[in-house]
């Protein structure tokens, strides 16, 4: 077994839902619900917007959102996480459209894939070596969709496009299309349970 | 609309791919049916298993700090007024306080529900743009058929339904084509049509879409991002799983006509 694993099966070390607190005003809850998703959110947002600048921008508002509506959160309909990443996703894909709506775009070959100045990692230990693990194992459950459904799939998720557009992009059929991201997702959705 | 095909709408709506009609249909359904809205958030979270597999990327310090801020700033604002009570005791503070409160309450309020407005509007605006293209698609669709290039293929029913037949309406220049279905037998709940072009350039047929026929066996489908003329042989109709399938598990065809 390893440590990570030790560590999920162990109560008193395995993350416990953070937005309880921070729906009661706790700071430190906020604080620890940052240090514990930020880089997953603005990995993210990287990879949607190709702009440190934007993605930091985007990022403040989903943690503002989160402060604000974390209320709103029900367990009983998905992980904390999940949530997180909705929510930046959603803003993410919105901050995409209206810069394509400005046309001013950048250029995707300038995309900045990582920044890192002034970066100060206040992850937990236990927090990484979970998370660590949960993203060797997601990678496995992504990897085991055919390429082509998982390309569908990405373009959908981190570019924001439609069926039509995918199918456009893609020169095959709408019909094709939909066909591989239901599949796709019906996979992704029937290896959830480990990752819950 | 039965709950397969809702949570083939919830499968497309999690990586936001679902159009607005679609999106609207199953926000709809799921507010009066359980299956449907546990489908659609177990959708929800497999969809984040995209962003879950990225290598994470910390973001600079100042962000940090900047979202920090965010908590500490209205929980200060409250201390610092409990505070000016228990040292001053005076009424007058305490008036300004609440007041200073209520105003900053109310702005922020005000800047949220201006922020949420926003928010839906440009969710209206994103609804209608989707419809209008839809509707231009459709108009276009419509005029390709009669169209003088366009071409008229007609598809037999096979032996497992010998009345059924097809009729496609094909237009080469624009690479798309709408199909009628008619007298096919009704699919069980757990099953869909299967359009599938059978290419001369590929050894294996290619998905065309999938599709459920009406009470009285009938059906249409739009195809979009056709090959070429030259490389399409034929086309042929199977039974699959719900969703369909990456290639026919069915030898046996319901309809099926060559290019002649």
């Amino acid at each position: 077994m390893t440590a990570a694993a030790m560590l999920r099966m162990d109560p008193s070390v395995t993350p416990s839902s953070l937005l309880p607190a921070v729906a009661r005003g706790e700071i430190s809850a906020f604080e620890d619900l940052y240090d514990r998703y930020s880089s997953t959110l603005y990995a993210l947002l990287i990879r949607i917007l190709g702009s440190s600048e934007d993605a930091q921008e985007v990022l403040q508002e989903t943690f503002v959102k989160a402060w604000t509506s974390a209320k709103m959160f029900d367990a009983l309909r998905g992980s904390e996480v999940a949530w997180l990443i909705s929510i930046a996703r959603s803003r993410g894909i919105d901050r995409l459209r209206s810069r394509k709506i400005r046309n001013d775009r950048e250029d995707e070959a300038g995309r900045e894939i990582s920044t890192v100045s002034g970066f100060v990692d206040r992850t937990s230990g236990a927090d990484q070596a979970i998370q660590s693990e949960q993203r060797v194992a997601v990678r496995g459950a992504l990897a085991e969709l055919p390429d082509a459904q998982r390309q569908a799939l990405e373009l959908a998720y981190f570019e924001g496009l439609s069926q039509s557009e995918i199918a456009e992009r893609l020169h095959e059929p709408l019909g094709t299309v939909k066909t591989r991201m239901q599949l796709g997702m019906k996979k992704l959705r029937d290896r959830l349970q480990a990752f819950r | 609309m039965n709950h397969d095909e809702f949570e083939a709408i919830a499968a497309l709506d999690a990586v936001g791919a679902a159009t607005a009609d679609e999106a609207r249909s199953l926000a709809a359904h799921a507010e009066s049916c359980e299956a449907c809205s546990r489908a659609r958030d177990e959708y929800a979270e497999a969809a984040t298993l995209l962003a879950r597999g990225l290598d994470p990327v910390p973001p600079p310090a100042e962000v940090r700090e900047r979202i920090a801020g965010i908590g500490e700033m209205s929980n200060d604002e409250t201390s610092n007024v409990v505070d000016a009570e228990h040292r001053f005791s005076t009424w007058w503070l305490a008036t300004a306080a609440t007041l200073f409160l209520a105003l900053w309450g109310w702005r922020e309020i005000g800047i949220r529900v201006a922020r949420e407005r926003i928010a839906t509007q440009q969710a209206e605006i994103r609804g209608l743009t989707e419809e209008k293209t839809r509707l231009a698609a459709q108009n276009e669709k419509l005029a390709s058929m009669a169209s003088p290039d366009t071409r008229t293929i007609a598809l037999a029913g096979q032996e497992m339904s010998p009345s059924a037949s097809a009729r496609v309406f094909l237009d080469p220049t624009r690479r798309r084509a709408i199909v009628f279905f008619y007298n096919l037998p009704s699919n069980p709940t757990d099953k869909s049509y299967q359009l599938w072009i059978i290419r001369g350039d590929q050894p294996k047929p290619q998905s065309a879409g999938v599709f459920d026929v009406t009470a009285s066996g009938n059906a249409t489908l739009s195809i979009d991002n056709l090959p070429v003329m030259t490389e399409i042989q034929a086309l042929a109709v199977t039974m699959e799983t719900r969703g369909g399938a990456d290639q026919p598990t069915e030898k046996k065809f319901y309809v099926m006509g060559g290019m002649s």
